[in-house]
């Protein structure tokens, strides 16, 4: 007898889809498992033997063959389990041989026959689309997140087999935890002084421009990013599945299966490989950290220090918002449309070029800047220069702004840019005089036409900031502004 | 080129840049190798190894002119110099450095941005005037020069340690291919020359011996530029510092400068004066029509803040924003805490500052001009 069972495995952060194939004949009593599998995998033949026996179910003494397909993909762990078990049932005839055509199954067996909890569950239930899944009752949540109610959960293989056989109903998935808190994100209103800063800040939410702050130490540049999270509108709930996703396949959900609802804020330091941030790994895909960031801001701090490879791996997924990591073990895509805020000294001293104080050889200055190829540069439409706020600011008093003020600025800017591709009109035209000043920067050479577009779209975020239709000279000479720290990166 | 060389249909200026390129021979014995024979006589008596077909091939390739002293195109300006090069290598017009007077802007590869908004002003301001800028095309100040120099007027000169074929520093590599096309770039050293050490004061030399007036813009205690202006004095030629913050380290040198008597340069004024003391007359001049551009501010004390009264026609904030410039630079952070006013009115005002020629900004610090 032949049995065919759809189950999936993990192949680092990723499932794949595997076919669990039970054939029992006559012959010597035995079990084997073919089809690469790893230790677990093979540890699992003794697994399901106990767990049927607890249950109250026969085992064949006959010969049992279990199959993996496909057999080239190295298959691990003990989320087989569940599968191989029904396999057996089904080929000895146990269950009716139809009853599981439309459900894929996961789980690892104790030798009770309880049903254990499987890692990656989110990865599992995607890989298994479109047939229900049947999952330990502790996983049923996870899969929950992804498949609804094609996910099911049960607690024992002697449960399972009744259900199965009677045709009955799945026990209903455990409400989930409540959500833990959010982290904590900084309020704008500890910013003492900074108006440019914070401008750009809210110039960068609001249009999702990239932002590169260039400022010598002290001069605030981290503690302006780390409050960029709080001017960002919150996830939507297809935001919320995705950015889930991706932290369940990274292993890092603060809480299993709770949605992640808060935006993410990645601060890798300059230290990560080009792999920990893109992603890979030989045998487990991982993704990197602009996939744990997609949805919410990726904060290189120190941007002059990081690996040069590394920096430029982010030019390709910047533009398409998806990385793809290829490896001997497969090609996975990951998400990753973050919101880029970088900060970097102006030199490696960080006293900058201009006052006089730099300590720097050309040589140091040539190696730090050249870290910051011309089209990684070029996909930022914000180049920010910051200066130290002025002491008497500093000491006084008087909170900032807060968050929410800025917030509501920004919210009121989107609201206003969604309406306008909502109604499908085309942008406004510039202004006479804007256009004037866009052409005769062009003429002098301080703009490239790619730089031209940049600058036009970030007047035009600026306008909705401020509530204009049409973006006017001002705007324009605003978002000039906000790249004058190209000089200084270049120079 | 001149007449060929029977043996290999080859120039005289082939073998100059063959023996210019021969290691063991430095300046001193590439003169006394010229002294008395041509240089394919001088190669043929010498005997050295080397591929005087593949030498000429490269600075063909890269349009670089070739000129020994007492041969065709040398400047005469050095003709009559006992440290003059013996071979010297351009790119551009070799006869630029001949049709106008020539003024030196030197200073600190890490200026502030004074010595670059002074530097790139006197470039300008010059240039317009009639006289060439000539400069070493390193970073900051002689850059910053060269950039103001490049806009328009008289051709900017370029004196380089290295090989004409590599541009060094690469960054300068767009300035320098604009000075070539405007003016001239010059070396002592031979294409495929890498940039050395022990080149650099002799690249200074150089500059010196071809500039009539020396203007040192900022320099630190003990800078480069001062072999410059210890070669610029050595040979009589006037010496002038810009005058800087005592606090400032980048200003070290040039108020050393001042101190043992070199004379200060306050405006181009200060210059025009030193080059007329030289008898070096500016054609026009006196005609007043090649006078500065408009807002170029030429006149001496204009690195100091305008009088009260200048920009008299701007109203309302724009000119309550030029009367907060000065030429110490300042942040937009604090033009915005100062004034009070919204970003985009901030920028817009100070861009149209800007377009008029009276404000302008380095970095995102804005000055006036």
């Amino acid at each position: 007898m032949l049995a065919s069972i759809s189950a999936a495995t993990l192949t680092g952060a990723v499932g794949r889809p595997v076919s669990v194939e039970v054939h029992v004949s006559n012959g010597l009593p035995g079990f084997t498992i073919v089809g690469l599998p790893d230790a677990a995998v093979r540890e699992s033949r003794d697994r399901v033997r106990a767990a049927l026996l607890s249950s109250g179910l026969p085992w064949p003494l006959r010969r049992v063959t279990v199959n993996l397909a496909p057999s080239g993909v190295r298959k691990g762990g003990a989320g087989l389990d569940l599968a191989i078990a029904v396999g057996v049932l089904v080929a000895t005839a146990q269950l009716p041989p139809d009853c599981t055509a439309t459900l894929a199954f996961c789980g690892e067996l104790g030798l009770n026959g309880s049903l254990r909890h499987v890692p990656g569950m989110i990865a599992l239930a995607d890989a298994t689309a479109p047939l229900e899944l049947v999952v330990p009752l502790c996983d049923a949540r996870e899969a929950f997140l992804v498949r609804g109610d094609a996910a099911h959960g049960v607690s024992s293989l002697s449960e399972l087999a009744q259900i199965l056989r009677a045709r009955g109903d799945w026990p209903a998935i455990p409400p989930a935890p409540p959500a833990p808190p959010p982290p904590e994100i900084p309020d704008l209103a500890d910013v003492r002084g900074q108006p440019v800063g914070r401008h750009a800040l809210e110039v960068a939410a609001a249009g999702r421009h990239h932002l590169l702050m260039v400022g010598p130490p002290g001069s605030g540049k981290t503690m302006l990013a780390e409050r960029l999270p709080g001017l960002l509108p919150p996830l939507t709930p297809e935001e919320s599945l995705t950015v889930t996703r991706v932290h369940s396949a990274a292993g890092c959900l603060l809480l299993d299966g709770v949605l992640v609802s808060h935006l993410p804020f990645r601060s890798p330091h300059h230290s990560a490989s080009l792999v920990a941030l893109v992603g890979g790994g030989s045998w487990s895909l991982r993704p990197g950290e602009i996939s744990l960031a997609t949805h919410g801001v990726l904060f290189l701090d120190e941007m002059g220090e990081f690996p040069l490879a590394a920096l430029e791996a982010l030019r390709q997924p910047l533009e398409e918002g998806v990385i793809r990591v290829s490896r001997a073990g497969g090609t996975v895509a990951f998400p990753a449309q973050f919101l880029l805020a970088a900060a970097m000294n102006p030199c490696p001293c960080g006293e900058g070029v201009f006052d006089g104080a730099c300590r720097c050889t050309d040589a140091d200055r040539a190696r730090y800047t050249r870290r910051l190829s011309a089209p990684l540069l070029d996909r930022f439409d914000l180049v920010v220069p910051l200066a130290r706020p002025d002491p008497d600011q500093l000491l006084a008093d008087v909170p900032g702004e807060p968050t929410a003020v800025s917030a509501a600025r920004v919210a009121a800017a989107r609201a206003r840019a969604a309406a306008r591709d909502g109604a499908g009109a085309a942008d406004p035209p510039l202004q006479t005089k804007a256009a004037a000043l866009l052409a005769t920067k062009l003429r002098q050479g301080v703009l490239t036409a790619r730089g031209l577009h940049k600058v036009a779209r970030v007047a035009r975020t600026v306008a909705d900031l401020v509530g204009a239709e049409q973006v006017d000279e001002e705007h324009i000479s605003d978002a000039l502004c906000l790249r004058a720290g190209r000089d200084v990166v270049t120079r | 080129m001149t007449a060929a060389d029977g043996s290999g249909g080859l120039p005289e200026e082939a073998y100059a840049a063959a023996l210019a390129s021969v290691p063991q021979v430095g300046p001193a014995t590439l003169r006394l190798l010229l002294a008395t024979d041509s240089p394919s006589a001088a190669w043929s008596r010498s005997a050295f190894p080397g591929d005087v077909a593949r030498i000429w091939q490269r600075h063909e390739e890269k349009g670089i002119e070739v000129c020994w002293h007492g041969g065709p195109g040398y400047p005469a300006r050095l003709e009559n110099d006992p440290d003059a090069p013996a071979v010297l290598f351009c790119l551009g017009d070799p006869a630029a450095v001949s049709t106008h007077p020539t003024v030196a802007l030197v200073g600190t590869r890490s200026p502030t941005r004074y010595g670059i908004g002074v530097a790139a002003q006197f470039g300008a301001d010059l240039a317009a005037l009639g006289v060439s800028v000539v400069s070493g095309l390193a970073l900051g100040i002689d850059g910053a020069a060269h950039e103001g120099a490049t806009a328009s007027g008289a051709p900017p000169i370029a004196v380089v340690a290295g090989g004409l074929d590599d541009p060094y520093p690469r960054r300068n590599a767009r300035l320098w291919a604009r000075v070539a096309e405007q003016g001239a770039v010059y070396s002592e050293s031979p294409a495929g020359v890498r940039t050395e050490k022990w080149r650099f004061p002799v690249r200074n030399r150089l500059l010196a011996m071809l500039s009539d007036v020396v203007v040192v813009v900022e320099s630190r205690h003990r800078g480069g530029a001062l072999y410059t202006v210890e070669a610029a004095a050595a040979r009589g030629i006037p010496v002038g510092a810009v005058p800087g913050s005592i606090r400032s380290p980048t200003s070290e040198g040039t108020n050393g400068l001042l101190a043992d008597g070199c004379f200060p340069v306050c405006g181009v004024d200060d210059i025009l004066t030193a080059l007329a003391l030289r008898g070096v007359l500016l054609p026009g001049a006196a005609a007043g029509a090649a006078g500065p551009g408009p807002g170029s501010g030429s006149g001496r004390g204009s690195g100091r803040d305008a009088a009260p009264g200048g920009g008299a026609e701007y109203a309302g904030p724009d000119r309550a924003l030029l009367d907060l410039l000065s030429s110490d630079p300042v942040s937009l952070d604090h033009l915005a805490r100062v004034t009070g006013m919204e970003l985009p009115a901030l920028c817009g005002g100070l861009e149209r500052l800007a377009r008029d020629g009276v404000a302008r900004d380095i970095g995102g610090w804005w000055e006036r001009t």
